[in-house]
């Protein structure tokens, strides 16, 4: 069972201090602060983060039946806010309060966070979260910490560009972050283990272009009242065409599981990593060029706010997909462990309702940890 | 008075007959104490044992919290009801009945959809086209939570479900179940079918141990001398 501490009044007043600091760089650049509820509804976690959230959360039932948890995280609930005030983007919104976890040690962490909403220049985002959660550090107390940075979206687009079965392609995006089952799915693709839908598949093999959706239509006709359970029919047949276009038993080329394998791998001083990656992604350069300026921009912009480029490690595989995150993410860690971190969601805030393609970036300051930092 | 330890049996229906019927192969009987209201029976032969008469979800729950030394229900409900089995209830003996199967369902026109890897790609396919997550609905929500972890899916959501899982689809309060099922024919009749390797646990009514109740060497011999003859060691 994770713990639930009480604060005394020095250790309350030294949070109180280091989180004035981080609220005071902040406010200096405009973000105004805002205070979620403690509790939330719970599907507001779920709907977004998955079920996994559950395993990691505190919910419970309000005497009329409503599924309530402790918020597990601010930034959703400050993202709805902001979608539902109807206030103008960009918005820049930030906050410090508890947020509770079930996880080993204590529940409940203090978080100061900061969101930068519906700014269309994703460049200036990025560059403005990193420098402010930088500069919030330092208020707060630590001047020596160095940075990881990752860009799933690299990930995503080199997938895209190789020779991968369209119905694969989804897969390995979505199970990059899980070591060893990632690797296991690699194998298994190469092997052409992988052809579950064969038997589907196999009826429609042969067809012209033309041909498939109306026989995809009357193989789902034929399951007569079956229920279609919130999906579409357009859905269905969507994916089927997909996979009758692929070869009926695909697999995976070994050389581009390989290439995949050696990127991933890739790892080191910020700079560097990304040429490994430009000769590595060589045969796909093209499609490559647009993440990889945009990675190379982001380390250029870290130069300016005097973190030096040594400081910055780039590690190919790191970077969240996984909950609402769609892919750069970055990390800024001392002795004591991580302080700070963040990332873009860029399809969080159309969840709620915002426009399409409504750009969300943030990071979240763990006052507790600057403590411990500044003492370690 | 001298030491006592409770068995906790269902209180009807057909796994209380099977119940009974085991028994009575090894002579043993069940005998109802009369103006207890039928909650409560003795074991001919062994004075120290105090029945309890339970429905089979009350028998895994009170097994889980110790609340009884021994009990039969089925296996699903003894694992939905505690997540880390080891620990706190040891399953004695499948009883041989009670067969029944904890699926993964879907909807048969998913004709794209035959096994896990398929609902995998479904469900991410699924939360990025309609904004929010494929809804699963089942009353075993801790078996389905790991399962699907498992099975590396993460965007769905459960429903929870109190009874006629198998008509949610229909109703459109899920897009998929976990559901029991013996012959799948109610699957069937509701436009439903189970993936290949969907099938996450094989069940049947179970003698189980709760570790968690109040044990002593005299209860403990009192439990093996009853167990003994059903052919358990403990």
């Amino acid at each position: 069972m994770a713990s639930f501490p009480t604060y005394g009044p020095e250790e309350i007043d030294a949070l109180n201090g280091v989180a004035d600091a981080v609220l005071g760089v902040f406010k200096h650049h405009g973000y105004t602060r805002h205070e979620p509820a403690v509790l939330q509804p719970a599907h507001l976690f779920v709907d977004r983060s998955g079920e996994e959230i559950r395993r990691r959360t505190y919910e419970l039932t309000d005497p009329t039946g409503h599924e309530l948890c402790l918020r597990p995280d601010l930034t959703i609930p400050t993202c709805k806010f902001q979608v539902d005030s109807g206030a103008a983007f960009p918005a820049r919104l930030c906050y410090h309060g508890l947020a509770f976890r079930h996880q080993p040690g204590a529940g409940q962490f203090w978080q100061a966070g900061a969101e930068l909403l519906g700014l269309a220049d994703r460049a200036a985002g990025d560059a403005e979260m990193m420098g402010l959660a930088a500069e919030a550090v330092r208020a707060g107390g630590v001047k020596d910490f160095s940075m990881l940075v990752g860009d799933l979206g690299l990930f995503n687009t080199l997938v895209d560009a190789l020779e991968v079965p369209a119905q694969w392609r989804g897969r390995l995006k979505r199970h990059v972050w899980r070591t060893g089952y990632f690797e296991k799915l690699l194998a298994r693709m190469v092997s052409g283990e992988v052809n579950e839908t064969e038997r589907t598949v196999d009826a429609l093999a042969g067809l012209k272009l033309m041909e498939l959706k109306p026989a995809i239509e009357e193989l789902i006709d034929k399951e007569g009242d079956a229920p279609l359970g919130g999906r579409t029919r357009d859905e269905i047949v969507e994916r089927l065409m997909v996979q009758a276009c692929d070869d009926s038993a695909p697999r995976l080329d070994p050389e581009v599981a390989d290439l995949i394998t050696k990127f991933l791998k890739v790892s080191g001083n910020g700079e560097a990593a990304l040429e490994e990656i430009r000769v590595l992604t060589k045969p796909v350069a093209a499609k490559m060029v647009k993440p990889l300026a945009a990675m190379a921009e982001r380390l250029h912009a870290l130069k300016g706010m005097d973190i030096p480029l040594d400081k910055v490690r780039f590690v190919a595989h790191f970077g969240r997909n996984l909950e609402y995150y769609t892919g750069f993410v970055f990390e800024f860690w001392t002795r004591a462990g991580e302080v700070a971190g963040g990332g873009r969601y860029d399809t969080l805030l159309e969840s709620f309702g915002a426009p399409r393609g409504t750009t969300a970036i943030g990071c979240a300051i763990r006052t507790e940890r600057l403590l411990a930092a500044r003492t370690a | 008075m001298s030491e006592m330890i409770t068995l906790a049996v269902p209180s009807k229906g057909r796994l209380k007959e099977q119940f009974d019927a085991f028994l009575g192969k090894s002579g043993i009987a069940l005998k109802q104490t009369a103006g207890a209201r039928g909650y409560r029976a003795t074991v001919e032969g062994h004075p120290g044992i105090d029945v309890m008469l339970l429905s089979s979800s009350e028998i895994a729950a009170s097994l889980a919290g110790g609340d009884v030394h021994l009990g039969v229900t089925g296996e699903d409900l003894i694992r939905e009801a505690v997540p880390e089995l080891e620990d706190r209830v040891t399953l004695l003996k499948g009883l041989g009945f009670g067969f029944a199967d904890v699926v993964v369902a879907v909807p048969k026109s998913w004709i794209d959809v035959s096994t896990m890897a398929d609902l995998d790609d479904i469900c991410a396919a699924y939360a990025a086209r309609h904004k929010k997550r494929l809804r699963i609905a089942t009353k075993y929500a801790q078996l389905t939570r790991s399962f699907f972890a498992h099975a590396g899916i993460s965007d769905y959501r459960i429903v929870p479900s109190a009874g006629a899982t198998e008509g949610a689809p229909t109703a459109g309060t899920a897009e998929a179940i976990v559901d029991i099922t013996t012959t799948g024919s109610t699957l069937k009749a509701n436009g439903l079918k189970i993936l290949d390797d969907g099938v996450i646990l094989k069940s049947q009514a179970q003698l189980a141990m709760s570790h968690r109740a109040d044990w002593n060497d005299e209860r403990r011999a009192i439990a093996a001398a009853f167990l003994k003859p059903l052919g358990v060691e403990i």
